[in-house]
């Protein structure tokens, strides 16, 4: 305990020691006299004459990116989904359900850098491209650190590799210390993360190869999905029953599922977690957003699956 | 006597209104100023640099998506004339014999193999789907046909069997594809991914030969309206023209859609009504569907641009919300018509 | 003219049409009868190519129907169905247009010379009134006469009718069969006709009076076989009619002792 709280410490003093360091105490963009230049998630090679002053995010992850990493006020344009933080909100929507962008729209707004992330087609991609446009695209990362590459990628974008710089030693530090908390953990619960359980015979849960697998696995649970050798998948209520996971958490409370709810379904109240009253509301976007939050979704996942360590 | 000449100039005037109001609404507004000056800069050779985002929008974006969409209206339409002329049903339509689930199940398979990003992958979706439409369809013929007849209920019959497993297979599909089902589901309602005119040049000459083959046999279409027996005592050799058509409307629809996605109900609507307003003769009817067709799928495409803008809706969603009640109407009417049984 | 020699038609092995011969001469009208089910359908059918014939059986003029592409063959024989459901969006005009069907190229661009006989036709089958009205507001027995025009236009020297009075009021079926007959009874073809012109027909007639007052020769065909072919007075006769339709029959002469009239028999 000890010698845990020490450690707690000295990297506390380490992050505050590179923040003091970091650039991110000028707010203004780090000018550069080289074009940049980047192979993106498609393998395009892209070239910035100079950091991107006018970007349209066309992800919600890309968005929390660029506010994380202070360039916010270089961001003129989003998609429809992109609701975090609040003052996103306020910028100009270019569109994008069911994958229908306006391309009008971002062509209007004049942007020098089309911020695109997986969840865009690379036809998409194409068209801006034609129609005169600089876009980089970002794939998703596999794990944390591939995230934060990613923060120090659209730093080196924007001009703002200083603070990408020291949000990625922040986060490192914070999920450092939600590493060395669950050190001691030696039962690893079993958690079942509901996607959508509209269909309460079959919810949908996320299996190996997401975000959500990689970050259970991280916060010293088991992600039961990961049976179904999948991505994504519906999981029939029988193979629940047998699995009969620790931990219920609801990625669709954001959609206005209730523990209650999910008390109510047929089947359902026989779980250990419904009799234990182990069913937990969880925001989705903390863990399916390849962005800064992720580490906030890693400390929130250790909190809920972990209590006693957290207290 | 019979070849009125106004039914065109109604049908070019709409094509004419159409093409203008496609080429001047979006989701960007442009003044009628912006874009005569625009349009002045681009004719005079001259552009200025605060016109280049309104030329941009107009003869990058707005000018070859309104040419791949009446290339596909007029594509609909004029071979679902053809169908309903082959099938003497008024409610047949281009993906009656598996055009659509075809080319779905082709763009969801390309789509699931992720494939590299240039030039050749990127014409892959549309590709694939293509040769899977041009093959469903011939494996429905190949299961409709007995000796040497076509019966047209077995072609119907093929059609709806072998459009089902196809569209199980692109459900199977689209599950088992991660992060794909948005795309997917995207192009399956009618939405174009492509812009810029690399799918009009693509389109085009599939377009030509099969509208062209199929304007030239309206006869043909007038004469088996009377049933083969009838068409065939009138001197129509009835196994080839059907072969023909069925090749020719195959071919223009299976290309339309799989560059501009599935667009549901053109193929209906439009060859309907105009048989309605200017009778039956398929040699009248087939020219004034790709007009119609035309004009009515640009007009479908400016309601999708404006109603939810900034966001686009698909286009086929739009058809389908107007095509589906007309569908109904239809019904009920030729219920009450015993010739089209 | 026409030659049919032992034609024999079966769907599924079993044989509709059993070793048929008959012979229609120029100028010639030629009355097919028999009971339902008899095949004199499947004779039309077959005469006109529907349903395929082996070689040789079908001659027309020392040609092999049977061997002819169907655009040419739509040049020898014309059929006038019976008027049954008709396609609603046409115009009587472009109806009667169709039959110039085996002249045109795909694109089905009628010439002058075409309207000149499509006018022509109509007028003689009195029907030229109704060009441009639809033909699904007309009539049984207007679509009855348009559809005889149809067959005129196709100039062939040889018609075929399958029952083509059954829809039509009296005075139509007279009118109807006249003209046929007059058109079979011309004088012989001028160089002029260009060989086009209608020189025999053969009708399928329910009505045996009918028969008697127009055919030259008769065709009885009972359950697929040609039980009698000859003059009316070889094939109308009490004993062979009464056994092929099943009833009994008694021939008469009609008053003015020109025809014969063909009566059940009364207890």
């Amino acid at each position: 305990m000890k010698r845990s709280s020490i450690a707690i410490v000295l990297t506390l003093a380490l992050t505050l020691i590179l923040a003091a360091c970091s650039p991110a105490a000028t707010p203004q963009p780090t000018p550069t006299a080289s074009p940049i230049s980047l192979i993106d998630g498609l393998g395009r090679s892209v070239i910035l004459q100079s950091p991107a002053q006018r970007v349209v995010s066309l992800a919600p992850s890309n968005t929390e990116i660029l506010f994380a990493i202070g360039a916010g006020a270089q961001t003129i344009g989003r998609d429809e989904f992109s609701n975090y933080p609040p003052e996103a909100a306020g910028l100009p929507s270019v569109g994008g359900s069911m994958g229908n962008y306006s391309i009008e729209q971002i062509v209007a707004l004049t942007p020098d850098l089309v911020l695109a992330a997986e969840i865009n087609a690379p036809e998409l991609v194409k068209s801006l491209e034609d129609a005169g446009l600089t876009v980089y695209y970002l794939s998703n990362p596999a794990d944390l650190a591939g995230m934060y590459n990613m923060l120090l990628t659209v730093g080196t974008l924007t001009g703002r590799r200083g603070e990408a710089e020291s949000l990625v030693a922040n986060l490192t530090v914070r999920a450092a210390v939600v590493e060395q908390k669950l050190s001691q953990v030696s039962q690893r619960p079993t958690v079942f993360y509901e996607i959508d359980g509209s269909e309460p015979a079959k919810p949908w849960t996320a299996g190996s190869g997401t975000f959500i697998d990689t970050l259970l696995n991280q916060a010293a649970a088991d992600n039961i999905g990961a049976a179904m050798g999948m991505p994504y998948g519906q999981m029939s209520i029988e193979a629940l029953l047998e699995a009969d996971p620790d931990f219920i958490l609801l990625g669709d409370a954001n959609y206005g599922v209730t523990p209650e709810q999910v008390a109510a379904r047929a089947g359902w109240e026989q779980l250990r977690a419904v009799k234990a009253g182990r069913v937990l509301p969880f925001d989705d976007d903390l863990v399916s957003r390849p962005g800064p939050r992720q580490v906030e979704g890693l400390e929130l996942l250790a909190k809920l699956i972990h209590p006693d360590l957290f207290k | 006597m019979e070849h009125t000449a106004r039914p065109y100039w109604y049908a070019l005037l709409a094509l004419l209104a159409a093409l203008l109001l496609s080429v001047m609404v979006g989701s960007v507004f442009l003044s009628p100023s912006v874009l005569a000056a625009t349009l002045w800069a681009a004719l005079s050779g001259t552009p200025t640099d605060d016109l280049r985002v309104s030329s941009t929008i107009v003869f990058s974006l707005r000018l070859p998506r309104t040419v791949l969409v009446a290339m596909t209206g007029a594509a609909l339409a004029g071979s679902g004339a053809a169908y309903q002329g082959l099938f003497r049903n008024p409610l047949a339509d281009p993906y009656l014999i598996g055009v659509a689930s075809g080319a779905g199940l082709g763009a969801v398979a390309a789509m699931s193999l992720n494939w590299r990003y240039d030039a050749l992958g990127l014409m892959a979706v549309p590709l694939a789907a293509f040769s899977a439409a041009l093959l469903t369809v011939l494996v429905v013929y190949q299961l409709a046909r007995s000796g040497h007849t076509l019966p047209v209920t077995n072609l119907v019959l093929a059609g709806v069997a072998v459009s089902s497993f196809a569209g199980a297979l692109t459900s199977f599909l689209m599950l088992n594809s991660t992060g794909e089902l948005r795309r997917a589901l995207a192009w399956l309602l009618g939405g174009s991914a492509l812009t810029g005119w690399q799918p009009v040049l693509a389109l085009l000459p599939y377009w030509l030969v099969g509208l062209g083959g199929l304007l030239t046999m309206g006869h043909a279409l007038n004469v088996m309206q009377f049933g083969d027996e009838q068409a065939q005592q009138l001197g129509l050799p009835v196994v080839r023209a059907r072969r023909l058509i069925i090749i020719a409307a195959s071919l223009t629809s299976a290309a339309a859609v799989s560059f501009a996605g599935i667009i549901g109900f053109v193929g209906l609507i439009v060859p309907h009504l105009l048989r309605m307003l200017t009778g039956g003769d398929y040699r009248r009817l087939l020219p004034l569907s790709l007009l119609g067709g035309a004009a009515f799928l640009l007009f479908a495409d400016v309601l999708a641009r404006l109603v939810l803008a900034p966001q686009e809706l698909p286009v086929g969603m739009i058809t389908a919300l107007a095509g589906a009640p007309f569908f109904l109407w239809i019904l009920r009417r030729s219920r009450q018509q015993p010739h089209w049984s | 003219m026409l030659e049919v020699n032992h034609l024999t038609i079966g769907y599924n092995q079993t044989p509709v049409l059993k070793d048929v011969s008959f012979r229609l001469q120029e100028g010639e009208m030629l009355a097919v009868i028999g009971p339902n089910g008899a095949g004199k359908s499947t004779l039309v059918r077959a005469l006109s190519g529907v349903i395929p014939a082996p070689p040789g059986s079908i001659c027309c003029n020392g040609r092999d129907l049977t061997q002819l592409p169907v655009q040419e063959r739509a040049r020898v024989l014309t059929v006038v169905p019976q008027a049954r459901a008709v396609p609603p969006g046409f115009t009587a005009w472009q109806v009667v247009s169709l039959g110039r069907t085996p002249y045109l190229n795909w694109f089905g661009q009628i010439s002058r010379a075409d309207e000149v006989l499509i006018r022509e036709a109509m007028s003689r089958t009195n029907t030229l009134h109704l060009a441009e009205r639809m033909i699904g507001e007309l009539s049984g027995g207007e679509l009855q006469r348009l559809l005889l025009a149809r067959a005129l236009v196709q100039a062939t020297p040889l018609m075929l009718l399958d029952e083509p009075t059954t829809h039509l009021d009296l005075q139509y079926q007279i009118a109807l069969l006249n003209l046929v007959r007059g058109l079979v009874e011309q004088p012989p073809q001028t160089a002029a006709d260009n060989g086009q012109r209608l020189s025999a027909a053969l009708v399928v007639l329910h009505d045996l009076n009918l028969v008697a007052r127009y055919a030259d020769r008769v065709l009885l065909l009972v359950d697929g076989v040609a039980r009698a072919f000859g003059s009316q007075s070889e094939v109308l006769r009490p004993a062979l009619l009464s056994e092929a339709f099943g009833i009994p029959l008694e021939v008469m002469r009609s008053p003015n002792g020109k025809y014969p009239l063909v009566v059940p028999r009364m207890a």
